[in-house]
């Protein structure tokens, strides 16, 4: 019972399972886990999971993340066309 | 199943009258109501699933329903990636549910020497 | 097109339509930008009752503050997503959005919080949605989000929304805890959610709290509490409040067509043999807020974290600035609290940056100073408070105290 695989990252389909044995074969921070797992890298940009992600790793980033999110956040924060992106910049 | 809507609220009252729209989902004509988006519209029309997952093909619907969650996409005119909580129903608009994308990087379709194109 | 821009304001919600009429009412050019179609970010949708009866319509009170807005020539655009911000020298921010580039001396940042979620096998069935997607399909869009419910997950927020859910007619079979996993710690432990949910005890009017308020003095009689809160739970709304009951799994083929729940020991670990199933055609994943601070984080803003607001926020002081000259944040981005909180710290926000825009209406600091002393006051007469070290928190972070005076 409870024992049913289940996906945390909903963009890219990584479940519970697989980040936790990344992250304890690897005693990884959230980053680390992020960029081994594809969790929190999808289309929302974390948005859905990077609390969940964050809870997971909590104990390897305790010190740096008083100060900083522990997953870095990139821009656009939204999704956005090249040519939009491109727009007056 | 019926869905529809909450026509008369104890507090907030009846549903403002508003003029009727109509768009197309997969083909199919839905009706709206103006201003309303297009997820709203879909689920009370009964309609829930609003893509396939890209590769997995597991069906999707809305989850937060104010944009953040990027799980509503759909296709609208032909221009893919908008989210359905987000976006407005009007008259005439071709909207399609997200499909399943190919995927050519599969590791056994990768023979030595090919280009990343 | 707009020539020049004293103020842009990002996320058209309590914190940062306040902050805009604030600061317009001092002579300030203002842009509001929102993504959602409507003005008034998650006060629409909000509705309960005050203890003196009185309805508190979150549609009407964005409604109001838009009226004031425009009074005072706020430019409000909805439909636009922000998707960054750079400070260029010292001459201000540029923001980049889908309806291309704007810039300004001042920005503030007033993006509201996010849903946590507490996944389970299942979650991503369509008809499984967060339960503030079910307040504004039901409040706001006001369409019906299913015929028979089940809400997994039991905080102030899902206890909010479930009366909303119920008041418009829309049944639900259960309220029950996510099952226990790694990510469900807290929200699966019955004593943990007991406690946090007689805190609310003074809300009184319905069973669970009279029940509760019994228990409310010390850990021995909360522990009593939970072993002789009923197996099939207190009806609240109508509707059975499970604390010793847990989701297992949403399941359904193409979308939902129920929860298998188990009842659960005093650790949240469900007893075999349990199992049952509750039919249902959605499912509402409860897990609370957390402040989202992206944009903060995009303009390189330090954070701090603080769990008692819900999270990470942007290092900001009392008077909402952050350490990033010209950028300011107001609302649930500096930590999760009620919508007549993040009124009052926007009004502080537009203050602080009507000051610090030297304008010649400028405001006084003993203005200020009654600002924030109105969040205090909101704060402290706040129906719901998110966490009970709020107050403590901001004094910690601030280098204030207790003194409302």
């Amino acid at each position: 019972m409870g024992n049913t695989p289940f996906i945390v990252c909903r963009c890219e389909e990584v479940t519970l399972e697989q980040i936790i044995e990344v992250i304890e074969r690897y005693h990884c921070s959230s980053r680390e886990t992020k960029l081994r797992t594809r969790a929190g890298m999808g289309i929302c940009g974390g948005r859905t999971c990077r609390p969940l992600i964050d809870r997971l790793t909590g104990q390897m980033d305790a010190e740096k993340a008083a100060y900083s999110l522990p997953l870095k956040v990139q821009p656009p924060v939204r999704p956005i066309s090249f040519g939009e992106w491109g727009r007056g910049s | 199943m019926s869905y529809g809507r909450i026509e008369n609220h104890p507090i907030l009252g009846p549903l403002p009258e508003t003029r009727r729209v109509c768009f197309l989902f997969d083909g199919r004509p839905i009706e709206a109501r103006e201003g309303e988006s297009i997820a709203a519209a879909l689920l009370a029309n009964g309609i829930r699933t609003l893509r396939a997952h890209e590769e997995q093909g597991t069906p999707r619907g809305i989850y937060c329903n104010i944009g953040h969650c990027m799980e509503c996409r759909i296709t609208i005119e032909g221009v893919s990636g908008f989210r359905a909580c987000l976006s407005l129903a009007s008259d005439g608009l071709d909207v399609c549910s997200g499909i399943v994308l190919p995927t050519p990087f599969q590791p056994a379709k990768l023979r030595e020497g090919d280009a990343y194109e | 097109m707009i020539d020049r821009l004293d103020l842009i304001v990002i996320g058209a919600g309590p914190a940062g339509l306040s902050a805009a009429i604030a600061s317009a009412r001092c002579g300030l050019r203002v842009l509001v930008l929102d993504e959602f179609p409507r003005p008034g970010g998650r006060l629409l949708g909000q509705l309960h009752q005050e203890p003196d009866g009185f309805w508190w319509n979150g549609i009407k009170e964005a409604q109001q503050l838009v009226r004031q807005a425009s009074e005072n020539s706020v430019d409000i655009r909805t439909g636009v997503s922000v998707t960054a911000l750079e400070q260029i020298g010292q001459t201000g921010w540029k923001i980049w959005t889908n309806r291309g580039p704007f810039s300004a001396k001042h920005v503030l940042i007033a993006t509201g919080a996010a849903e946590s979620a507490c996944p389970l096998p299942g979650w991503t069935l369509p008809g499984v949605m967060s339960i503030g997607a079910a307040q504004v399909m039901t409040n706001v869009q006001r369409v019906r989000v299913g015929n028979r419910g089940v809400v997994v997950g039991m905080n102030v927020l899902s206890m909010a929304i479930v009366s909303e859910l119920r008041l418009a007619g829309i049944e639900l079979a259960a309220i029950v805890l996510p099952p226990k996993n790694p990510l469900n710690v807290r929200a699966s432990d019955p004593g943990d959610v007991l406690r946090s949910l007689l805190r609310f005890a003074h809300l009184a009017p319905n069973a669970l709290f009279r029940f509760g308020a019994s228990f409310l003095g010390n850990s021995l009689m909360q522990r009593m509490a939970l072993k002789l809160y009923p197996r099939r739970g207190i009806r609240m709304w109508n509707t059975p409040l499970q604390l010793r009951r847990s989701a297992v799994e949403i399941v359904g083929g193409s979308c939902v067509e129920g929860v298998r729940i188990a009842d659960i020991d005093s650790e949240g670990v469900p007893i075999p043999g349990t199992e049952r199933l509750i039919e249902a055609d959605f499912v509402c994943i409860a897990g609370g807020l957390y402040p989202l601070a992206e944009l903060a984080a995009v303009a390189g803003c330090p954070f701090r974290y603080a769990p008692e607001l819900g999270g990470h926020v942007p290092a900001h002081d009392e008077s909402m600035r952050t350490p990033l000259q010209g950028l300011y944040v107001a609302g649930n981005i500096t930590g999760v609290e009620s919508a007549k909180v993040a009124i009052a710290q926007g009004q502080v926000a537009g203050l602080s940056i009507a000051i610090d825009s030297g304008v010649p209406d400028s405001p006084t600091e003993t203005e200020l100073q009654t600002a924030m002393h109105r969040v205090k006051q909101m704060r402290r007469d706040a129906l719901i408070q998110f966490d009970p070290d709020i107050t403590a928190c901001r004094n910690r972070m601030y280098g204030t105290n207790d003194a409302i005076g």
